[in-house]
């Protein structure tokens, strides 16, 4: 029962991670952009959150609109005026603009919502559905439910509409797009929107099951390295997998080994997949790896 | 003519620097201490990532491995520093041996992650070893001998003399048969194959150099704060921060660590003691905006305009620190 209970746990958290990962993976996948920012980004949908319920006393799920689309603008308008500039130059560049962006939204946070760590009590919290020994608690479930549907909504978003095809063939050439009328920059502040969108929303789900302060960001940008590389790059179906497996293999390892070893365990997954199979499960061939070979 | 003269320049500066703690308060000597110790970190990285090619972001192990190894060293072996040190060393040597071979298969983006989910894996791994690291406890080592004036002055000088160790190391480097297949392996590694160099070697060696300098600083950082713990020494921050004062100071180049090294650490000081509520925010305004306004890197800009042009420690043939150039 216990084994069952484990596997439970890790795929209700695996479908969150997913979610965590799919702005990041996106934004990596289309532009060759790896956003140190992330976690960041993250964190603050988590703290729009924070102070809709804390002020309003609204359900948290229903906040996710309103901190997607805050964090849509901001990702739209950094990418526009700041990291547009430089994208055509070194990976490293980027690297260290978004280093620079963590930094400035960390400092953000703290002077808004000081350094104490915060999390959202809903009246719901604690409940769940019991099935003999099994626990499934509502939060937990609920978070899944809108993780599953906003990977869902991204996914068809990209396969359906022109926007998310412009968006494909750019991470596929971005010269080719150019030449048959996408607007790149548009599409890339649109790819950064989207991510960062992703993101606020994903941080608005953390919020309900974690306890977050400014400076726990940078866990769940690692996280969404792990599971972009398990996935494969810029895939959708490949973060839900990614997530998966993440999230199951650290709820089986904090139970088989001390749980200490919970994040080793995310990390020699992480270099071992590097090492065998550098494509990820899932990826194919963006934009991005194309250039490199 | 250039090159006397900027030896010339080099000697007087290293002179200034042995005087320093004569007229300089203990304060200041700390501040120029901890600019020593940048210095040797990014001296390192310059020789996996500015020489080699290969983007070693999660290099801070090395840091880390060897602050716990002359630490463990020092509290459960009883050992003297110098001996601590030497097993800190080693052990990063060692470490590099072993996962070497298969993590510098990787490139680019993927080697860089790689390095990054090794530090935190092993930062993971000595969280957990309780018994041995004292875990999240941290690890107490026994202090040094002598008065505090006695002390402030010993790590500055022992600092001082690792960054002149590695940069006439890196000197002689660069110059060397070594030095050529490692730049080789950066513009083309296919075509260094062809020449006949064994890639492998090289690339592991290099790392192996690169990591025996940063563990070294990792070493006298555990000896000089008395006190490590692994969120400390196993922080990323210190990668990014090394990665950012390479590309400032310009990759690939002898004198580039250094001065970015001075540029950076001045910056987060003046930022800390001016605007402390607010110093993390402007640091990160002034990366972003030395990226955008200059993608060579702010020193690399001086450089070419007013200290060092015709530089003969610069390599003639580098690239553009940035790659390549925006287009537009």
């Amino acid at each position: 029962m216990l084994g069952l209970q484990v596997i439970i746990n890790g795929i209700l958290s695996g479908g969150l991670y997913a979610v965590v990962a799919i702005g990041f993976s996106l934004i990596w996948g289309v532009m060759n952009l790896i956003n140190l920012a992330h976690g960041s980004m993250i964190i603050l949908g988590a703290y729009i959150t924070y102070l809709i319920t804390d002020k309003t006393g609204l359900d948290p799920f229903l906040t996710l609109p309103v901190s997607g689309l805050i964090l849509f603008s901001v990702g739209f308008l950094t990418q526009k005026f700041l990291i547009n500039r430089i994208i055509q130059a070194s990976v490293f560049m980027t690297l260290i603009l978004t280093f620079g962006l963590d930094l400035l939204f960390i400092n953000m946070n703290l002077s808004l919502f000081t350094a104490d760590l915060r999390s959202i009590t809903t009246s719901y919290a604690g409940l769940g559905w019991k099935f003999g020994d099994l626990a499934i608690p509502y939060t937990r479930s609920g978070v899944f439910v809108f993780a599953l549907i906003l990977t869902l909504g991204l996914f068809l978003f990209m396969e359906r509409t022109r926007l998310g095809k412009a968006i494909k063939a750019t991470s596929f050439d971005r010269e080719a797009a150019g030449l048959v009328g996408v607007n790149v920059s548009r599409v890339y502040a649109l790819t950064f929107g989207l991510g960062a969108g992703m993101a606020g929303m994903a941080g608005s789900l953390i919020s309900v099951v974690y306890s977050f302060s400014p400076v726990v960001g940078a866990t769940f940008t690692m996280k969404s390295f792990v599971v972009v590389v398990l996935g494969g790059l810029g895939s959708i179906p490949g973060a839900i997998i990614g997530g998966l497996i993440l999230g199951i293999a650290e709820n089986i390892a904090s139970v088989a080994l001390e749980a200490g070893y919970k994040d080793a365990i995310s990390f020699i997954l992480l270099v071992g997949i590097l090492v065998f199979r550098p494509r990820g499960i899932l990826g194919k061939k963006f934009y991005a790896e194309v250039k490199e070979s | 003519m250039k090159k006397t003269g900027l030896v010339s320049l080099l000697v007087v500066a290293g002179g200034f620097f042995l005087l320093c703690p004569f007229f300089l308060n203990a304060y200041v000597l700390r501040i120029l201490t901890n600019i020593f110790m940048f210095a040797v970190i990014t001296q390192a990285l310059n020789i996996i990532a500015g020489y080699t090619g290969y983007p070693a972001f999660g290099n801070v192990v090395f840091f880390g491995l060897g602050a716990y190894g002359t630490g463990i060293m020092m509290v459960k072996f009883q050992l003297p520093f110098v001996g601590s040190m030497l097993v800190g060393s080693l052990l990063c040597v060692l470490f590099t041996a072993v996962f070497g071979l298969p993590l510098l298969r990787l490139r680019g983006h993927y080697f860089a992650i790689a390095t990054l989910g090794l530090n935190e894996a092993t930062r993971a791994v000595v969280d957990n070893l309780t018994n041995l690291t004292g875990g999240g406890m941290g690890l107490s080592l026994p202090l040094p001998y002598g008065t505090v004036q006695a002390n402030t002055r010993f790590f500055y000088y022992l600092l001082l003399g690792t960054s002149v160790l590695s940069l006439l190391f890196s000197a002689v480097l660069i110059k060397s048969r070594f030095g050529f297949a490692l730049r080789t392996i950066r513009s083309n590694e296919e075509s260094a194959e062809g020449f006949g160099i064994n890639t492998v070697r090289h690339k592991i060696l290099s790392w192996m150099i690169s990591a025996l300098l940063t563990g070294m600083a990792g070493c006298i950082y555990a000896y000089w704060m008395s006190y490590i713990e692994p969120s400390a020494v196993f922080d990323m921050t210190i990668s990014i921060k090394s990665f950012v004062m390479l590309l400032l100071g310009g990759t690939g180049t002898l004198l580039g660590p250094i001065l970015g090294a001075f540029f950076v650490e001045g910056l987060s000081l003046l930022t800390w003691s001016y605007l402390l509520n607010y110093h993390i925010g402007i640091l990160g305004i002034l990366i972003m905006a030395v990226v955008i306004f200059s993608p060579r890197g702010f020193i690399a800009f001086l450089k070419d305009r007013l200290l060092f042009a015709g530089d003969p420690f610069t390599l003639k043939n580098r690239e553009p620190a940035s790659g390549r150039r925006p287009e537009r």
